[in-house]
């Protein structure tokens, strides 16, 4: 008889609970969060983490608590396919992730049928010319960094032959497309075109290769571990020729691992934890202190998912999945009114975003920003 | 196998395939997808047993032939050739690739052909990645479409899940056709001996190959299959973890059962997405589970199955014996 009652009180609570739950905001993210994009996918995911705790504190999005779950995609195109599959089952307000270019392409069809908006990852410049209407980023696409990167090879570094290294996966070879095609519509010349494997250890032949093309400039698009590895072997051959990167090349984990061989190097910087942002800075210190170390860009690019989640809501003034999307499109978010996005940020009509960008040059082991790129738009 | 025994595997393989034909019209998207691929990699897997579990030939390498099938079917579809056609030539291709690879089998074994086997493996990664005017590099191919047939569209993951099943129910007869054929005593055979196979008249470098290239072709089948199925390929799914992955299909099954590869796959699939209950640690739960099931039983989950049946047949062989000597004893007295 006891054992009945308990079981009734037990479903009495499930039934609260679901019907409480039912007022919540489900937010389903798919993410790597095993395999060879693990980094990126727990950076992602514990960025949402921190943003979801931060409004939750706060109050939640026009009252409602945001709930969400996390799916591990494996970093497998057929895996994430799974994940969103299960994830759209349950209609979720939003989808967030996956991080690889690789997956988008394949679970963006299925979310895109569903009618619910994705917020993801992936960089590759093609993802947001599919005409998917449902489809948003939370950094800049390759094709909307590497022009202004072209630019400033041309008019402050005077480059009139580039030598381009780049990693040969979808990160490294898109990225290597635009700058190639930026650089040629400047009437800059790329003497040499030079691909690397991810993980590579030994970059011995590949600076040989640059120090023979004569090039003037070269332009070093690699993950971050082997960014140092290359900027050591620049120094040990004592090769001077002046080095510009995307992102990679000037990061905090790059610095600390190449040492003095890092200063020099420049780069444009989209988002980093060392943009010279007050909020950017504050949003580091609350990482740090919750995880204990410093998030690399995918940490800071899933907490903005969830800030243009939030954004995106409070425009509506109402829970309405369907609109999102719409809302997103064409929307301004400004730090002023909403903190937590840390720096202004536009959305144009295909998902790609807009927002400040830095030229940043390494000086005695420190990120100096030499340039504040404004907004395009 | 008595008459009674050989009804019971016949009742029972029907109620599993009404089962798998209409229990799924109640499912969501999702568990349409996930039995999907269960029955893909189980038609991988199928091949690699021949290969491995029939013939005893170590290979991975099968993760290949499902890229080389998946990259087949994908670039013929999207180029608006029917999937049938594709999955012919997904067939023929492997079929041949196998077969050729089959030659060092013929110098090497044991773990010397798995390293030549790995080998191919990485250089099939490395075609996939690097010959971008054929496979479209490392962006892969998107939007492979789904075929239509009889005039019905498969798009929907129901239909669709039906013609994977579809073939599955083909590749399943066919094989169990096989194993039954001279050619399947023959496999076992240089599986077992090769030398008394040999000695026995069985042209053992022709069975080797054939072991190769049969095993290789159900991975190319099974490849022309993943490619409509997840709609979007890319070279990173056909790595070396692939063929690991089917390796550990065949062996955790049970390698050389003829339903090894069923129960197999279904661990492999399956269960990583029914233990996601445990969030981040279902990969080691998933890990754990494996090797205590292998430390168990060495020889797969049909082993036990086996082991018991075996034991069974023992103690009822050693009771008829037991009364046989009883009434033996019993005359004797008398």
């Amino acid at each position: 008889m006891r054992m009945i009652a308990a079981a009734g009180l037990g479903l009495l609570a499930l039934a609260f609970a679901t019907s409480s739950r039912a007022q919540d905001i489900q937010i389903a993210d798919v993410a790597e969060l095993s395999g060879g994009g693990a980094t990126v996918g727990t950076n992602w995911k514990n960025g949402i983490d921190l943003a979801v705790e931060e409004i939750n504190a706060a109050g939640g999005i026009l009252g409602h608590t945001i709930v969400v779950t996390h799916a591990d995609s494996q970093s497998n195109p057929g895996v994430a396919r799974a994940q969103v599959q299960k994830a759209l089952d349950s209609n979720p307000y939003v989808l967030l992730g996956p991080g690889y270019s690789g997956s988008v392409k394949a679970t963006a069809p299925l979310a895109a049928d569903a009618g619910v908006t994705q917020i993801m990852g992936g960089e590759a410049a093609e993802l947001t010319r599919m005409g998917d209407k449902f489809l948003f980023r939370t950094s800049f696409g390759q094709q909307s960094t590497m022009p202004k990167v072209a630019k400033y090879m041309a008019d402050e570094m005077k480059a009139k032959a580039v030598a381009v290294v780049w990693v040969n996966n979808d990160f490294g070879k898109g990225g290597r497309e635009a700058i190639e095609k930026a650089l040629k519509d400047l009437g800059v010349e790329v003497v040499a075109d030079i691909s690397t494997e991810a993980g590579q250890v030994d970059f011995a032949a590949d600076v040989e290769k640059v120090k023979a093309s004569n090039a003037d400039a070269a332009f070093v698009y690699l993950n971050e571990d082997e960014s140092a590895r290359i900027l050591k072997e620049f120094k040990r051959q004592n090769v001077t020729v002046p080095l510009m990167g995307e992102t990679t090349l000037v990061g905090q984990k790059v610095i600390e691992l190449a040492g003095d061989a890092a200063n020099g190097a420049r780069a444009h910087v989209g988002l980093t934890t060392d943009a010279p942002v007050d909020a950017v800075h504050a949003f580091r210190d609350r990482f740090v202190k919750k995880y204990n170390y410093v998030p690399d860009h995918n940490g800071l690019k899933g907490y903005l998912a969830i800030q243009m989640v939030k954004a995106a809501t409070e425009k509506m003034g109402k829970l309405d999945p369907k609109g999102i999307a719409d809302a997103l499109r064409g929307l301004t978010i400004k730090a002023a009114d909403d903190p937590g996005i840390l720096m202004d940020v536009s959305f144009d009509e295909n998902g790609d975003i807009d927002r400040e960008g830095f030229l940043v040059e390494v000086v005695d082991g420190k990120q100096v920003i030499k340039q504040i790129l404004p907004k395009l738009h | 196998m008595t008459r009674a025994q050989r009804l019971l595997v016949g009742a029972g393989g029907a109620v599993v395939l009404a089962a798998l034909i209409v229990a799924p019209i109640s499912l969501g998207r999702y568990g349409l997808y996930v039995l999907s691929q269960w029955t893909v990699m189980t038609i991988a897997a199928i091949g690699l047993n021949l290969t491995l579990g029939y013939a005893g030939q170590v290979s991975l390498a099968q993760g290949a032939f499902v890229g080389i099938g998946a990259y087949a079917a994908a670039i013929l579809t999207s180029h608006g050739y029917p999937l049938a056609l594709a999955i012919v030539v997904a067939l023929a291709l492997s079929f041949v690739v196998g077969w050729l690879l089959g030659y060092p089998a013929l110098r090497v074994q044991h773990h010397y052909l798995a390293f030549v086997t790995l080998a191919f493996s990485t250089l099939a990664f490395l075609v996939f990645r690097n010959e971008e005017w054929l496979t479209g590099g490392i962006y892969g191919i998107s939007g492979v479409p789904r075929p239509t047939l009889f005039g019905f569209s498969t798009n929907k993951p129901l239909p669709f899940y039906y013609v994977c099943l579809s073939g599955l129910a083909i590749v399943t007869l066919a094989f169990w056709g096989l194993v039954r054929s001279p050619w399947g005593r023959a496999f076992l055979a240089l599986r077992e001996n090769p030398l008394r196979a040999a000695s026995l008249g069985v042209d053992t470098r022709r069975y080797t190959l054939m072991a190769f290239a049969i095993g290789s072709a159900l991975g190319g089948f099974a490849g022309a299959l993943y490619a409509p199925l997840t709609q979007f390929i890319d070279p990173t799914p056909f790595t070396l973890a692939l063929s690991l992955n089917l390796l550990m299909m065949v062996i955790i099954g049970g390698s050389g059962f003829f339903f090894g590869p069923f129960v197999g796959a279904m661990i492999a699939v399956l269960l990583p997405e029914w233990l996601r209950f445990a969030d981040r640690y279902y990969l080691i739960f998933y890990a754990v589970l494996v090797m205590l099931l292998l430390i168990y039983s060495p020889s797969g989950v049909l082993g036990i199955l086996d082991r018991y049946l075996r034991s069974r047949n023992a103690r009822a062989a050693s009771a008829m014996r037991a009364s046989a000597q009883a009434g033996l004893s019993d005359e004797a007295v008398r």
